[in-house]
């Protein structure tokens, strides 16, 4: 079977490779596209790995092990997880339909595979959930899930967030409770710099909730 | 206290995790880089612009797709990115894992199309062959021989794993999940956290008991993965747990 990036599309070297560029055959592994490099290594065979795998997976190497890391927060586990996503990736590539990019399809394995992560590690029970609730008034009527509670849909509810929330604490509170993700892990992944992370946002956040829900409620009531 | 807290979080969990509606990463990806088809991109256009979590998902996968290690991060992603690829240039040395088990070339991707497994690939096939040789003998399957599979599972719908999961005091006697509405059967797998196969059984049932030579292999801190695979009455994949993690406590 032929290799794509042959010599009609412009994209092989017809003289030997300058140093530095990797080639195999006579093509440029740099000069072909990701979606090249897994047309070539299924028709290799589709096992084990190749050439155009190396290739393919040392273009996504960086950012992969820079989620993990920001996932993990420790190197001997990011390494651990990366390896656990490339490996899933190896094995997926025949399942692969170039419908999006690898690398989008890279991110869905990644996502999958980190979120297990933090779920087998027992890492969602998360300790800087006592001083948010320190840091808030315990007023049941206040809590976070009573917006989901009063209101009629769950579209309302997001419309609500989007209404009260700044970018950054709609997504560390969807994060934190939508996918159990810890707030140090948030912190990482969303390169947030201030002294406390991303437990600063999502207390800004629920206070920001509680007196949206105090005014809806008056509003009910001057309704009533 | 805890009770209203535990409550709290199940609800906004429930209210904030992904809906039907909710695009998935990779058509999050086609919209973004607009290779969704015409009609689908304007049906999720509007779902994504009324939905909170769909947004925080498109900006992760932009986050992800332009990660590049901070200045306290260099050092750690080039030592395992160096360490990934020395890995992966080392497995292509040897010979590939279907040849070095059974002494022939592997199948090539048309042969499991053809099968029409949907996607579905190797490691059900194998999975379901090497178990149902072990049914039919009525023998309890055996440990295999660590070798990185060769698998091709695809996610479809996903099966909820209950143990063994985390750090644990004991080795556990048993994989527990739940039951999974289509699925007849179930094919198990226990791998080394590089991905290599250490045993692989089917069940009818929701758990699995581990045989005792397994039990041994878990010693104290050694982390160890563990998978399940949902099948139809056909013997086709339905469903997939994810990989999950355990290991004993030192």
């Amino acid at each position: 079977m032929g290799v794509a990036g042959g010599s009609e599309d412009n994209r092989v070297c017809s003289t030997p490779a300058s140093p530095g560029v990797s080639s195999f055959d006579g093509v440029v592994l740099e000069a072909l596209s990701d979606a090249d490099l897994v047309s070539n290594h299924l028709a290799a065979g589709g096992s084990g790995t190749s050439i155009w795998l190396q290739e393919l997976f040392r273009r996504h190497y960086t950012k992969v092990v820079t989620w993990c890391l920001r996932v993990a927060g420790d190197s001997d586990e990011a390494d651990d997880l990366a390896q656990g996503v490339f490996v899933k990736a190896q094995r997926h590539l025949g399942a692969f339909r170039g419908d999006s990019t690898v690398s989008t399809w890279l991110y869905s394995i990644t996502r999958s595979e980190c979120l297990n992560y933090l779920k087998s590690r027992s890492l969602l029970d998360d300790p800087l959930d006592d001083d948010v609730a320190e840091a808030l008034p315990d007023d049941p009527e206040s809590r976070p899930e009573r917006v989901f509670e009063l209101h009629s849909s769950v579209e309302a509810a997001h419309a609500l967030l989007d209404r009260e929330l700044t970018d950054t604490e709609r997504r560390v509170f969807i994060l934190h409770y939508g996918d159990d993700m810890p707030l140090l892990t948030i912190t990482r992944l969303l390169r947030l710099e201030n002294r406390s992370g991303a437990k600063a946002y999502l207390v800004s956040a629920r206070r920001k909730l509680a007196r949206a829900l105090r005014r809806w409620r008056a509003s009910e009531k001057l309704t009533a | 206290m805890a009770e209203a807290r535990f409550r709290e979080r199940s609800l906004l969990r429930k209210a904030l995790s992904p809906s039907h509606s909710c695009a998935t990463p990779l058509e999050l990806g086609g919209l973004a880089d607009g290779s969704l088809a015409q009609a689908a991109a304007a049906r999720l256009r509007d779902h994504v612009s009324g939905c909170a979590r769909c947004q925080t998902e498109l900006t992760l996968l932009k986050d992800f797709e332009n990660a590049t290690p901070g200045p306290d991060e260099e050092g750690v992603v080039r030592r395992i990115s160096a360490r990934l690829e020395r890995r992966f240039s080392e497995a292509s040395a040897r010979p590939s894992p279907w040849r070095a088990r059974h002494g022939a070339a592997p199948p090539r991707r048309s042969v499991f199309t053809a099968l029409n497994l949907g996607g579905f690939g190797l490691a059900a096939a194998t999975l379901a062959a090497a178990v149902t040789i072990g049914l039919r003998e009525g023998r309890a399957p055996e440990l295999a021989q660590p070798s990185p599979a060769a698998a091709t599972v695809l996610r479809s719908a996903g099966i909820t794993t209950l143990s063994p999961a985390g750090d644990l005091d004991l080795a556990p006697n048993e994989l527990r999940w739940e039951p999974q509405t289509g699925a007849a059967s179930y094919s198990v797998q226990v791998m080394e956290v590089d991905h290599a196969e250490v045993w692989s059984a089917e069940t009818r049932d929701a758990s699995i008991l581990l045989p005792p030579a397994l039990r041994a292999r878990m010693v104290p801190g050694k982390p160890l993965l563990w998978e399940v695979v949902g099948k139809n009455a056909a013997g086709r994949a339905v469903a997939w747990s994810g990989t999950q993690r355990f290991r004993i406590k030192r």
